[in-house]
């Protein structure tokens, strides 16, 4: 029985887990769920995740969810070599200190500003909300300043995990290239993976021109 | 040489490292950061921590991280004699990871948004907006132990009880985990608070609950 993977194509947690499991090279049942549909909410999922939440995978009995753990999971699992997340401690904790970065302030403040804009029907994107967004955005700047990727130069998870937030925060905001030069160059790096098409950017496509359809409005920023 | 924990003791996640660390039987070499005067700004501190948060630990080769959802893994991969804390099998591992995210992203993030705008921006009490957060974290918990496992992630004590411990023990003192509507979460919440590695938070969340009371009315 082969994984499966529970997804919205649109999601960028679960472009991270699809851009993870590309790479891998696994073979994967996609099953996408439809979030407008509620197909979250059925009995079923709840009975698989019962925090209703994407991506999801199950393997064999097991199941898991939010995209770092998966993602952590699956490359220790499958991965032919520990490249994508080393085992040597230092490098790992570099790692996990990243996808927590993604987490608890990328990911939570591109949030911040999408949650209210796909539930509640907001149109406007307020001032303080995308300015800590690009407060966050400017560490990461700062972080590629020296390196490739976000760890160092070797491509890991967490290059996976933050290219489909700031992929997708660059579609909301959009971001100044004369402003994160260095975020720039990493996300053209990341694009020329060979399976960044079909992994993220046709997400990213479909959650860009979801949004745009809403016709958004975002408050003067004094941050430059 | 013992590393070094840069931290404030009332610091949420610094009391998961120096529970971390007591678990371990690990000494380290505390250094207090002057926030006030700026120290986390200063270029010596963004060269360890880029993001001038705490905790950031030094390890005794000069390998600097910060983020105790990244810390406590890695002291229990190097020092510890066993791996219960952080399990080497995969998918229990999986779910510690799973739960630290949660307690990172959701846990903490309730938590020190209330608590940024009582310290930072003058809110002298909590509306209901606020309660609303902290207790949404209280019934995620709830959920999490409904299994009837004894511990966050499942049988056996790991580092995601110490974290989500230290982040709830701050909810807490904002909005007090009511034991009729989230028992399970109160039960663990005792549990966890009486294990002797807890000793380590508890001079950290007196001064937290100082700081806090002193800015409520």
């Amino acid at each position: 029985m082969s994984i499966k993977l529970y997804y919205a194509l649109p999601s960028p947690p679960c472009r991270a887990t699809l851009l993870t499991i590309k790479a891998l090279q696994l073979e994967v049942d996609l099953v996408p769920i439809n979030l407008v549909a509620q197909e979250h909410l059925t009995t079923d999922f709840l009975k698989i995740n019962p925090f209703h939440t994407l991506p999801t995978i199950q393997d064999e009995e097991f199941y898991i969810w939010d995209s770092h753990a998966i993602n952590c999971y699956l490359v220790d699992k499958f991965g032919e070599d520990d490249g994508l997340y080393p085992r040597d401690l230092q490098r790992r904790a570099v790692v996990d200190q990243r996808l927590h970065f993604d987490s608890n302030v990328l990911s939570a403040r591109f949030a911040a500003i999408v949650s209210p804009i796909l539930r509640e029907g907001a149109r406007i994107i307020p001032k303080d909300k995308s300015d800590a967004l690009l407060q966050g955005l400017t560490l990461l700047e700062s972080l590629l300043e020296k390196s490739y990727y976000v760890t160092g130069n070797t491509l890991t998870i967490a290059d996976f995990s933050l290219v489909a937030t700031v992929s997708s925060a660059n579609a909301v905001l959009p971001l100044a290239s004369n402003r994160f030069p260095n975020i720039f160059e990493w996300l053209a790096r990341m694009e020329s993976l060979p399976y960044y098409q079909e992994a993220n950017q046709e997400g990213l496509d479909a959650f860009a021109t979801m949004l745009k359809s809403k016709h958004l409005v975002r408050q003067a920023s004094a941050v430059k | 040489m013992a590393p070094t924990l840069y931290m404030i003791p009332p610091s949420p996640p610094v009391r998961s490292v120096l529970m971390t660390a007591k678990a371990l039987g690990l000494t380290l070499n505390e250094k207090i950061i002057n926030f006030p005067a700026g120290e986390h700004l200063q270029p010596e501190y963004l060269k360890l921590n880029p993001q001038h948060t705490v905790p950031t630990l030094v390890d005794d080769d000069g390998f600097a991280v910060w983020d105790s959802n990244a810390i406590n893994p890695y002291l229990i991969g190097k020092y510890a004699k066993d791996d219960s804390l952080y399990p080497q099998d995969l998918q229990k591992r999986a779910i510690v990871d799973q739960r630290l995210h949660f307690n990172g992203s959701v846990a903490f993030g309730a938590v020190a948004g209330i608590v940024r705008c009582i310290l930072y921006e003058g809110k002298t009490c909590l509306d209901d907006n606020d309660k609303t957060r902290v207790e949404q974290v209280y019934a995620f918990l709830e959920a999490f132990l409904d299994d009837g496992k004894p511990w966050m992630a499942g049988d056996c004590l790991t580092v995601a009880d110490y974290n989500l411990y230290a982040t709830v023990s701050a909810g807490d003192v904002l909005v007090p985990i009511d034991g009729q509507k989230y028992p399970k979460v109160a039960t663990w919440f005792d549990k966890v608070g009486n294990l002797p590695e807890a000793e380590a938070t508890k001079k950290g969340l007196a001064i937290f609950e100082s700081l806090i009371s002193s800015k409520l009315q």
